[in-house]
């Protein structure tokens, strides 16, 4: 194998690694995607709190969402 | 009388050359920056005590004598098996949502791969190693101990020692050698660049991630198999959250007697004779301008990046490519950190580009297999 060899096996082993990560990336972003995070429900004890606390305040009043935001 | 002379004529003192002495310092100097600099203890205290005793002579103690650790060494690295073992740990301890969360990072992981192919033109075209060679000192550049290991058995087992000491000395360095490559490649605007919120990524994602990627990166590179297969096997038993037991063990019992299999049969290559060639000395040298161009590569793909990006990410993220979990993350956050007065902490993001690295290496040495094997 002359130099020019090696020179075209670490160019083609480089453009090797960044094409097989970059395909790896569009796949995972592809699966983000279509398995998205479904947003976690508040906890059913918080719930409870929120709405005995709404009630006493403004009576009759129904709560029908509680979000958490970080 | 003359049995005590004939005992003390065949003893090893009597058969102790200068350089095992000097291989003696060495150790020393290996289990001295383990103990008191805290340099990858697990890992240099036995590559240490390897080196010690594989130069007692008459002892049979090297990786290619007939004693217990030529057994290891033909058993365990000749065989391919201990470093795909530790990779399966490497699963089991790493966390990828980091990658995941901002999957643009996986390039970053693959640009900072960039030292490996310098180093190994490097060596062949200017220092006159061999192809096979060439292709393992670069590997250092990947900074990934295991992957060294395993693509240096099978191309060059005579360099097995100072690829590995290079390996994980430059790897326990990065804090040394990283700061000064990043802050002459960066501005003090592109370092405090807050880098964007990360997706959220559901557990579906993060439990088919392991399985994508190893059948993907093992059909496309099948000599990379061996260690990606094992460490998204590890990184499986860790997310998939009904193998307690198998994860435990993978990450800790079965990780840390590989180790001690590992680094005494790796230091016990280190023999007098094999070590202190001027080969090493050109494999050191070598090992840090692989770390160096890696660092840079991963830096300037990321400002190559920003040039394209509506949302720029910091730049000085992309140095932490070159694997070395998780201490080049920690070297990236610091360095940012220390320059814009803990205002910007890029801890999480560059842990991205760092275990995309970890994959990176491996890949790389797959397709260096595939090509000179």
């Amino acid at each position: 194998m002359g130099s020019m060899d090696l020179v075209y096996i670490c160019t083609s082993a480089f453009a090797a690694v960044f094409f097989l990560l970059m395909v790896l990336a569009i796949v995972m972003r592809v699966i983000i995607v279509v398995f998205p995070q479904r947003e976690a429900e508040a906890d059913a004890a918080v719930l409870a709190a929120v709405a005995t606390v709404a009630a006493s305040i403004y009576p009759g009043t129904k709560i029908t969402k509680v979000e958490e935001i970080k | 009388m003359e049995a005590f002379l004939q005992l003390a004529q065949e003893s090893g003192f009597a058969n102790l050359s200068w350089g095992n002495w000097v291989m003696f310092a060495v150790a020393g100097t290996l289990i001295y920056l383990a103990i008191v600099k805290k340099y990858e203890p697990l890992l240099l205290i036995p590559i240490g005590f390897g080196a010690i005793l594989a130069n007692l002579p008459l002892a049979e103690m090297g990786s290619h004598a007939d004693g217990i650790i030529g057994l290891m060494y033909d058993q365990g690295i000749k065989t391919e098996l201990l470093p795909p073992i530790i990779f399966l740990g490497i699963g089991v301890l790493t966390d990828f949502r980091p990658l995941l969360g901002r999957p643009l990072t996986f390039l970053l992981g693959a640009s900072a791969q960039l030292g490996i192919f310098v180093a190994a033109l490097g060596a062949a075209l200017l220092l006159g190693f061999s192809f096979k060679e060439a292709a393992c000192i670069g590997i250092i550049g990947g900074a990934d101990g295991p992957t060294s290991i395993f693509l240096t058995s099978q191309l060059a087992p005579h360099l097995l020692g100072p690829v590995a000491v290079a390996a994980y000395s430059y790897m326990s360095l990065v804090p040394i050698i990283q700061p000064p490559i990043i802050r002459i490649l960066t501005s003090k605007k592109e370092r405090a660049i807050d880098m964007p919120q990360m997706i959220k990524v559901s557990k579906t994602a993060i439990i088919l991630f392991p399985m994508v990627t190893g059948i993907i990166a093992s059909l496309a590179i099948p000599s990379s198999a061996p260690l990606i297969g094992m460490l998204m096997f590890g990184n499986l038993l860790r997310e998939c959250g009904v193998t307690e037991r198998l994860r435990k063990t993978a990450g800790g019992a079965l990780i840390d007697i590989v180790t001690i299999f590992l680094g005494l049969t790796v230091g016990a290559t280190m023999g007098a004779a094999g070590f202190l060639t001027p080969a090493t000395l050109k494999i050191l040298v070598l090992g840090a301008v692989a770390f160096s161009f890696s660092t840079a590569g991963g830096v300037v793909f990321a400002k190559i990046l920003n040039l394209f990006l509506k949302k720029k990410i910091n730049p000085c993220i992309g140095a932490a490519g070159v694997s070395a979990v998780p201490m080049a993350a920690r070297v990236v956050q610091k360095f940012v950190s220390d320059a814009t007065d803990g205002k910007v902490n890029p801890l999480m993001p560059a842990m991205g580009p760092n275990v995309a690295g970890v994959i990176g290496s491996a890949v790389a040495a797959g397709v260096f297999l595939t090509l000179l094997g």
